[in-house]
């Protein structure tokens, strides 16, 4: 028999770059209920995503289902996926249909729902979650929870545009690991002030020996594969380790917090007069600004049959032609091996790098 | 004093190159052969083939370098300084010989690239994703079921007074295409030289879609030994395409130039041909990750492993 020590309801939700640590601190510190805070991905996750998943659906479909189950093995209650502006939409309602085929006993909260719906219907479905909610409570979470995902986000940028030139190896991994076990862990607004401050420290102390001219490449594309590395099979990382600086413009903080899509229109009126999709504005925005940067080259990831995302690349190759700055695409599915990726990140770093060299 | 050299090795899915060349990137030797499924044994091979043409006495190799698919387990067994990937190795070695070279095309066995060239350095370079319709593989099963050599299909396309329309797109819809035509009684080399028509259209619409092709343009790789393809690229590009006699041998000549850069000097010797070497796949078993780690072993010596995502899954 089980024993329950608590009678918080057990929520999930898929998993997407760090972000789960900040769902975490706005479930369990503002809702008062308990979140299923899952280890990072594995390849069983989009096995098992993959298995259940239609075989059209993209990839960022198949991983969150991965998720979800996993989630559900780890004995979560209530899970919940959210809703957006492609077919991401649609996918609540089809994981809901998959995962109660499946036989698995659970509630299924599809936000896609509540998106459009009143601010009456968010406060129902809190306190549905969570009977004995306090809304003071729980706006202070929230906005904790918001202010420790931007703070990760900031860290995040700073450790991919400098960790290629540590004088000692792993000094910035080992910081960047030690701050978000300490998101991982942070139960009030001290610790995660703490543990943001002390990262920040960490990483002014790094010795580091950074060339006059560094290769700059900018990351662009599609909203989940671009941010959750396992997706993008630590694209980041691997030009950190070949020894690039690496700038990425979409995270959660940019997209929901700050640029908003019709501030960023006029900027990319040279090249598009009306909103394409759900990231498409900022793929193109973020490639012009690296373009005009004179950054090096431009990298564009999305998943597999991502339409708006394919629609963004003819802009992206009038932004190449116009500003002379090589774009890589680069289309996930659920791939099995890293091998065609090392060799075209390799060729695309060495062929930067060979430029700088002999066009001074 | 001996002379310095380099050796380049260049292992595809498909065949192997090798060449040594000396400082001033002058061929010593070299050789072509079949990769069969096995690149150490073909590494061998090759080894074997350079030894016999080159001269002892008056060069020494000074340092060496792999690229191809195999790049990595070969660099570990003859112990090279310069593992780079056959991208790099083209762009390096066709600007080397072709310095005013502004567009490479591409096609290998497996895969087919576009390098952009400016001032002699590559600017911007595609490579095919997801699908190998339109390579050097699509043809050999194509000659294969047609019953003529590949090697003969260029000759054969070049007699057609038309070619067939062959759907460029996919590689399962030209070979659907292709059967239509055979059972209507289409002629060999109308489908043949359709083929060729197939393989150069569906480069230029994937591959180099979206890049800008500049003239002179230098064509590379096993197919661009196809006379026919080569003739059927003039004429979508309305230019001359340049093929080198030693094309198929550009990637090796350019990883022994980039040997010969990094002004190392850590010799080489034929030796390897003759050791015994044993490649083992495990899975690790430390996470869900399951990564396999390729583990290298010479005489019996493990000497190198890859293939972890994380220390835990270090060998050693």
């Amino acid at each position: 028999m089980e024993i329950r020590i608590d009678n918080r309801r057990k929520i999930a939700f898929p998993r997407i770059s760090h972000y789960g640590y900040a769902i975490k601190y706005i479930v369990e510190q503002g809702l008062g209920a308990e979140y299923v805070l899952l280890p990072p991905a594995t390849k069983k996750t989009a096995e098992l995503g993959s298995k259940y998943s239609p075989d059209y659906a993209c990839a960022p479909f198949k991983h969150s289902l991965g998720s979800l189950i996993e989630a559900l093995e780890a004995g979560a209650e209530v899970l919940v996926e959210t809703g957006g502006l492609c077919r991401l939409d649609y996918y609540g309602a089809l994981q809901k249909e998959i995962i109660r085929e499946l036989g698995y006993k659970c509630e299924f909260i599809n936000l896609a729902e509540y998106m459009s719906g009143k601010k009456k219907e968010w406060l129902k479905l809190a306190r549905h979650l969570s009977p004995k909610l306090k809304p003071a409570r729980f706006t202070t979470g929230a906005y904790e929870g918001v202010k420790m995902a931007e703070y990760m986000d900031e860290i995040e940028a700073v450790y991919y545009q400098n960790a290629a030139f540590e004088t000692e190896k792993g000094s910035y991994r080992k910081a960047y690991r030690k701050f978000l076990l300490k998101m991982q862990t942070a139960e009030d607004w001290q610790e995660i002030r703490a543990g943001y401050q002390e990262v920040k420290q960490a990483f002014d102390g790094i010795g580091m020996r950074k060339p006059e001219r560094p290769v700059r490449i900018g990351v662009v594309g599609e909203y989940f594969t671009i941010m959750d590395e396992h997706s993008n099979q630590f694209l980041q990382e691997k030009l950190v380790r070949l020894g690039a600086s690496v700038h990425r413009f979409l995270n959660v903080t940019n997209c929901h917090f700050r640029a908003k899509e019709p501030t960023l229109r006029p900027r990319i009126k040279a090249y598009a007069d009306y909103n394409m999709g759900p990231t498409t504005t900022w793929t193109v925005n973020a490639a012009l600004d690296y373009a005009k940067q004179g950054f090096d080259g431009i990298i564009h990831v999305k998943s597999f049959g991502c339409t708006p995302e394919m629609d963004a690349i003819p802009l992206l190759q009038n932004i190449s032609r116009d500003y002379r700055i090589p774009v890589l695409y680069l289309s996930y599915d659920t791939q099995e091996s890293d091998t065609g990726l090392d060799t075209r990140l390799e060729a695309f770093y060495d062929m930067l790098e060979r430029k700088k060299k002999v066009m001074r | 004093m001996k002379k310095k050299a380099y050796l380049g090795i260049d292992i595809g899915s498909i065949s192997t190159k090798g060449v040594i060349i000396s400082e001033e990137n002058e061929f010593l030797a070299e050789c072509y052969l079949w990769t069969e499924g096995n690149p150490m044994q073909a590494t061998k091979n090759v080894l074997c083939r350079l030894k016999e043409q080159f001269d002892d006495a008056g060069y020494r190799i000074v340092a060496s370098g792999t690229t191809g698919s195999a790049r990595k387990l070969v660099g570990s067994m003859i112990g090279a300084q310069v593992v780079k990937n056959e991208i790099t190795a083209h762009a390096v070695g066709t600007t080397t010989l072709h310095p005013d070279v502004r567009t490479i095309l591409e096609i290998g066995g497996q895969d087919s690239k576009i390098i952009c060239v400016e001032n002699g350095v590559a600017v911007d370079y595609a490579m095919n994703t997801l699908c190998a319709a339109g390579t050097g593989a699509f043809l050999s099963s194509q000659a294969h079921r047609l019953g003529v050599a590949v090697e003969e299909f260029g000759e054969i396309a070049l007699r057609a007074k038309k070619a067939a329309p062959i759907a460029a797109r996919c590689t399962v819809f030209a070979e659907s295409d292709l059967v239509h035509k055979l059972q209507v009684g289409c002629p060999k080399e109308e489908i043949i030289a359709g083929l060729c028509k197939a393989v150069a259209g569906n480069y230029l619409n994937n591959v180099a879609k979206g890049k800008k092709i500049a003239a002179p343009v230098v064509f590379q790789g096993g197919v661009s030994k196809n006379a026919g393809v080569v003739r059927m690229f003039e004429e979508e590009l309305g230019m001359p395409v340049l093929v080198d006699e030693r094309g198929h041998l550009m990637g090796a000549f350019g990883i022994a130039v980039l040997a010969g850069e990094q002004q190392e000097d850590a010799g080489f010797s034929f030796d390897v041909a003759d050791m015994e070497f044993r490649t083992r796949e495990i899975i690790c078993g430390k996470c869900a990750n399951h990564c396999e780690i390729i583990c290298v072993y010479r005489e019996s010596r493990l000497i190198d492993s890859w293939g972890n995502r994380c220390d835990n899954g270090a060998v050693s």
